[in-house]
């Protein structure tokens, strides 16, 4: 099998360390996380409608705080499950579509697709500084839907090149 | 664009990798086929010992208390299972990498070696932790088993795996600057 460009391999294998170093952030440091998470709701009070209501406030907190920790935790396990995949599909990239324009195309999808998780980094810091639902829409519409997409695209791209290859490949009856 | 081909790493390695994602799929199996006896002996040992648990006695307390501990015994299980798998797969994919591109043979060494042990260390502690939770309690049993496998294990996979991008980042900067 042959191995896509250095920068792709790069940027997965980027992925998988920040990925793993995310795990730990989500054990020994989580106590940590939990403190920064209340200081930045502390510290943006309208974003996140805290009204000076104790039991109300608390709720909210405790809303904002889990998803901040759900986005990290979100993070972990995309960054270690989506680089593999786009690892092996940038290998069979390499090893069977012909052209090398088609080839960069594919190259270029599938590096920012392997950005996707990092979508998950931004869902945890702005559900934290501008409240959970601005927060959560900002990293969906910003980063997670077009790096999604773009891995999406490459994905089908690659399996409508498989299939022409296959059809390609049988002997004609 | 497209580079040289794929190196395998070596044997031993990618035997660790199977061995963990087998053990993956046999704990899966066997959580799943031996979930009441092992919910029975877990709550058996728990009421064994309830000065570690803290139970006091009073049905409503104590069922509460051990509904708790057996929560996190099956979650240990589970994350076992999901860990071993995940990186059983990471373990093939990241040293296969840095079989590839890593050219000084001492990092190529120290890498592969720190990704494997680290990779293939790491997940059994889950099954540690739910091990010892009937014995220890969550809490004493998490500390235990942060100290004696995830930081150390998880720790030289961490390492290993930003040596990695170090290594490569070098590589790809020089190929940058190679007219």
């Amino acid at each position: 099998m042959r191995r896509p460009p250095l920068i792709l391999i790069l940027v997965a294998i980027t992925m998988i360390a920040l990925g793993e170093t995310a795990g730990a952030f989500l054990a020994p440091l989580r106590p940590a996380v939990e403190r920064y998470a209340r200081g930045r709701i502390a510290a943006n009070p309208g974003a996140h409608g805290l009204t000076g209501s104790v039991e109300y406030d608390d709720e909210v907190r405790s809303r904002a705080v889990f998803a901040a920790e759900a986005g990290i935790s979100f993070f972990h396990t995309h960054a270690e499950g989506l680089a593999p995949v786009i690892l092996l599909a940038g290998t069979i990239v390499a090893s069977v579509v012909p052209g090398g324009a088609v080839r960069g195309v594919l190259y270029g999808l599938l590096t920012a697709g392997a950005l996707f998780p990092l979508g998950y980094v931004v869902y945890a810091l702005a559900a934290l500084e501008t409240g959970r639902e601005a927060g959560v829409g900002l990293a969906e519409r910003y980063v997670l839907t077009p790096l999604g997409s773009a891995a999406i695209l490459a994905l089908l791209a690659l399996v409508l090149l498989l299939g022409r290859a296959a059809r390609a490949r049988q002997p004609a009856r | 664009m497209t580079e040289a081909t794929w190196r395998l790493p070596p044997i031993p390695v990618l035997l660790v990798a199977v061995a963990l994602i087998a053990c993956a799929e046999v704990g899966g199996g066997a959580m799943a086929q031996f979930k009441l006896e092992l919910a029975r002996w877990a709550r058996g040992t728990m009421l064994a010992r309830p000065q570690v648990h803290g139970l006091v006695g009073v049905r409503d307390v104590d069922e509460q208390i051990l509904d708790e501990a057996l929560v996190k015994f099956d979650a240990g299980l589970r994350l076992f299972h999901l860990h071993a798998e995940g990186m059983g797969t990471i373990i093939i994919v990241t040293t296969m990498v840095t079989a590839s591109l890593v050219a000084r043979p001492f990092w190529r060494r120290a890498i592969m070696a720190l990704i494997t042990a680290g990779g293939a260390g790491y997940p059994f502690g889950y099954l540690l932790w739910s091990g010892l939770i009937p014995f220890h309690g969550i809490a004493r049993g998490k500390t235990m088993v942060e100290w004696l496998v995830w930081i150390p294990f998880g720790g030289a996979a961490i390492v290993a795996m930003w040596l990695l991008v170090g290594a490569l980042t070098v590589q790809w900067l020089g190929r940058q600057r190679t007219p």
